[in-house]
C-alpha cells in the first residue's frame, strides 16, 4: 500500500515539470480566452458576464463569412490531401528501386516552413509566374491561382505541406498491418485495388482518421499561407484574430473567435474517436 | 482457382503473386517528385540568382543573366545575419528547455502505472490539438501582464509549447524500449533516482534525444505564427524576415529566395541527420499518432 502511494506521488512530481508547464502556458490562456469571451478578465476593457462579443461575432457578415472560409480552409486542403498521401504512401510502402531515396525526399516539405510553402507558390503560380509563362506560349490561360476566390493557392501550398505529414503518419499505419493477412487476401483471389480498399484501408484507418485530424486542425488556425495566398474577402477567422487582437485591441472578440475555432476543434476531434471506434467495429465484423 | 468466391473475377489473367511493378513505381515517384519537389525549387535558386541589373520578367521562361549580387548583399546585412544567429540561439534554447521538461514526464508515462494516465497522456498532447494561433494570441494576452510580450525569452516559452509534445512522445517511447530490469537492477543495488537517470535512462535513452532534439531544434527553427505574435516587431528571426519580404510592402522575391535558403539549408541537414536516428514510426508516433 506504502509502495502504491509513493509510486503515486513519484508520478505526480515526474509530471509536474512538463504538465505544470502546460497548465500555465496552455490550459490558462485557453481559460482565459473562453472566459474572456464572455466579457470576464478580458484585457483592458470593463469585466462583467455579457453575450456581445459572441453577438457581434455571429452578427457580423465578414466574421461569419470567415467562419464559413476557415472551416473550408480545413476541410479541402485536408480532402485534397488525403487523396494524394494514401496512393502514395501505399505505393511507398512497395519494394522498388530507389526506395530508399524516395523515403528520404518524400519529406523534405515536412520542414519547409509554410512559408517559404507560399513563397514557392507564388514563384510558379502567380500571374507571371512559371506556370503561366510556360503555358502562354501554347496558348493555354491560366485563371487566377493566387489571391482567388476559391484560395486554390492555399490549397496548393496547404496540400504541398500536408502530403508528406499524412503520408509519414498512414505510411506507419500501412507498415504495422500484418504481411500474412495482404499475401491471405491475394491467395482468396484479391487484386492489388481489392486488396487497397478493403484490407489496408481499413486497418491503417486509425492513422488516416489521426493525420485527417490534424491537418484539418491545421488548416483551420492557419494565419500565413492564407494571408499571403488568399483572397482578400472572405479572410479566415485566425487574420480577424490577429487583427483584432493586436491592432484594434479588441480582446473579448478575439477571445470569442479563439472558442469558436477551439469548439470546431474539439468536435473534430470528438468525432475522431467515435469514428475510430465505430469504424473499427463495423469494419471488425465486416471480415469474413 | 477463384471461380469459388462470391466476387466474379472478369478481369483479364493476373499479374503475378508478387507483381514485380517496382520500375513503374520508381518512375513515377521519379517524375512526381522532379515536378513537385524539384522544379520549384530550382525556380527559387534562380530567382536568388536573379542579376539586379537585367531581372527576370514575364516572358522568359529561364532568366537571361544571373548574378550572385542578392547572395553577398544578404550575406552581408546586418538584419538577415542577425535573424540567422537569433533563430540558432532560440533554437537551441527551445530544445534545452523542452528536453529538460519533457524527460521526467516522458519516464513517468513510459514506465510508471498510475491513476490517469490516458488523461495526462491526452493533456500533454493537446497542444497539438488547439490551432497554434490560438495558443499565441492567449498566452499573449497574458504575456502582456507579464511583460513577456516582444521579448526572446517570451517567444522561447511559447515556442516550448508546442515542441513538448513531440519530445514527450519520442522520448517515451525510447524509454519504453529500456528493459524494466535494468532499473530495478540498478534500484536493489542501491541507485537513487538521480543515479539512475544519470547512469542508465541518459545514456539509453540517447538516440530519442538526439532525434527528439533534433526535431525540437527544426521545429523552432521554422516556427513563425507563435513567433510572430509574441515577438514581432522586435523578435525577428528568419521565417519573421522571410514574412516580411513576401507580405505587405511590395514582394521582393529575390531576397525572399535568398532568405529561404539560408532558412532551409540548415533545415535540411538537421532533419535528415534526425531521420537517420530516428525509425519511420516512432518519428510518425512523434508527429502525432493520438
Amino acid at each position: 500500500m506504502t509502495a502504491r502511494i509513493s509510486r503515486s506521488a513519484a508520478a505526480a512530481i515526474l509530471i509536474l515539470p512538463s504538465g505544470g508547464y502546460l497548465v500555465l502556458f496552455f490550459g490558462l490562456p485557453l481559460l482565459l480566452a473562453f472566459l474572456g469571451g464572455f466579457g470576464l478578465f478580458t484585457r483592458g476593457a470593463e469585466t462583467g458576464f455579457t453575450l456581445e462579443h459572441y453577438r457581434t461575432l455571429f452578427g457580423t457578415r465578414a466574421y461569419r463569412d470567415g467562419l464559413l472560409f476557415s472551416t473550408y480552409l480545413a476541410i479541402v486542403p485536408t480532402m485534397v490531401s488525403l487523396a494524394l498521401a494514401l496512393p502514395l504512401a501505399v505505393a511507398l510502402a512497395r519494394t522498388h528501386p530507389g526506395q530508399k531515396l524516395f523515403n528520404m525526399l518524400y519529406k523534405v516539405p515536412l520542414v519547409v516552413p509554410g512559408i517559404v510553402a507560399a513563397f514557392i507558390v507564388m514563384t510558379m503560380f502567380d500571374r507571371g509566374g512559371l506556370a503561366a509563362r510556360v503555358l502562354e506560349p501554347i496558348g493555354i490561360d491560366l485563371p487566377k491561382l493566387v489571391r482567388d476566390q476559391w484560395a486554390i493557392g492555399v490549397i496548393i501550398a496547404t496540400a504541398w505541406k500536408a502530403v508528406p505529414f499524412m503520408t509519414l503518419i498512414i505510411g506507419g499505419s500501412l507498415g504495422a498491418i500484418n504481411r500474412d493477412i495482404l499475401s491471405a487476401a491475394r491467395t482468396l483471389g484479391a487484386g492489388p485495388l481489392a486488396t487497397f480498399w478493403r484490407i489496408q484501408v481499413p486497418l491503417a484507418l486509425p492513422g488516416i482518421t489521426a493525420a485527417f485530424l490534424l491537418t484539418f486542425i491545421g488548416g483551420m488556425g492557419a494565419y500565413a499561407v492564407p494571408n499571403l495566398l488568399g483572397p482578400v474577402y472572405p479572410l479566415p477567422l485566425s487574420v480577424h484574430m490577429y487583427v483584432n487582437a493586436f491592432e484594434r485591441n479588441n480582446w473579448g472578440l478575439v477571445s470569442a473567435m479563439g472558442t469558436v475555432l477551439s469548439l470546431i476543434s474539439v468536435a473534430v476531434l470528438l468525432a475522431y474517436y467515435r469514428a475510430t471506434r465505430g469504424m473499427r467495429i463495423a469494419y471488425g465484423g465486416e471480415a469474413r | 482457382m477463384t471461380t469459388t468466391l462470391s466476387e466474379p473475377p472478369a478481369r483479364a489473367p493476373r499479374q503475378p503473386f508478387l507483381a514485380s511493378d517496382g520500375q513503374w513505381i520508381s518512375l513515377g515517384l521519379g517524375v512526381a517528385f522532379v515536378v513537385v519537389l524539384g522544379l520549384p525549387l530550382l525556380v527559387a535558386v534562380l530567382w536568388s540568382l536573379v542579376d539586379p541589373a537585367v531581372g527576370w520578367f514575364a516572358p522568359d521562361i529561364v532568366p537571361t543573366s544571373l548574378a550572385l549580387d542578392h547572395w553577398q548583399t544578404a550575406l552581408r546585412n546586418p538584419t538577415i545575419i542577425g535573424a540567422l544567429g537569433l533563430s540558432v540561439v532560440i533554437g537551441i534554447a527551445v530544445t534545452i528547455l523542452t528536453a529538460v521538461l519533457a524527460l521526467p514526464t516522458a519516464y513517468a508515462l513510459a514506465k510508471l502505472p498510475f491513476r490517469m494516465k490516458r488523461a495526462v497522456e491526452l493533456f500533454v498532447l493537446a497542444p497539438l490539438i488547439v490551432p497554434g494561433i490560438i495558443v499565441a494570441v492567449g498566452i499573449g494576452a497574458i504575456f502582456f501582464r507579464l511583460d513577456l510580450v516582444y521579448t526572446i525569452p517570451g517567444v522561447i516559452l511559447v515556442q516550448t509549447v508546442g515542441t513538448l509534445p513531440f519530445m514527450i512522445r519520442i522520448l517515451a517511447a525510447t524509454i519504453e524500449a529500456i528493459p524494466s530490469d535494468l532499473i530495478a537492477a540498478a534500484r536493489t543495488l542501491g541507485a537513487g533516482p538521480w543515479a539512475i537517470a544519470r547512469y542508465i535512462l541518459i545514456p539509453l535513452a540517447w538516440p530519442g534525444f538526439i532525434a527528439g532534439g533534433l526535431l525540437t531544434f527544426v521545429a523552432s527553427f521554422e516556427e513563425f505564427e507563435k513567433t510572430f505574435i509574441i515577438g514581432s516587431p522586435f523578435v525577428q528571426t528568419l521565417p519573421v524576415i522571410l514574412w516580411t519580404y513576401l507580405g505587405g510592402r511590395g514582394i521582393i522575391f529575390p531576397n525572399a529566395a535568398v532568405v529561404t535558403f539560408i532558412l532551409l539549408v540548415p533545415m535540411l541537414i538537421v532533419f535528415f541527420l534526425a531521420c537517420r536516428v530516428l525509425r519511420d514510426d516512432v518519428l510518425a508516433s512523434g508527429m502525432g499518432k493520438l
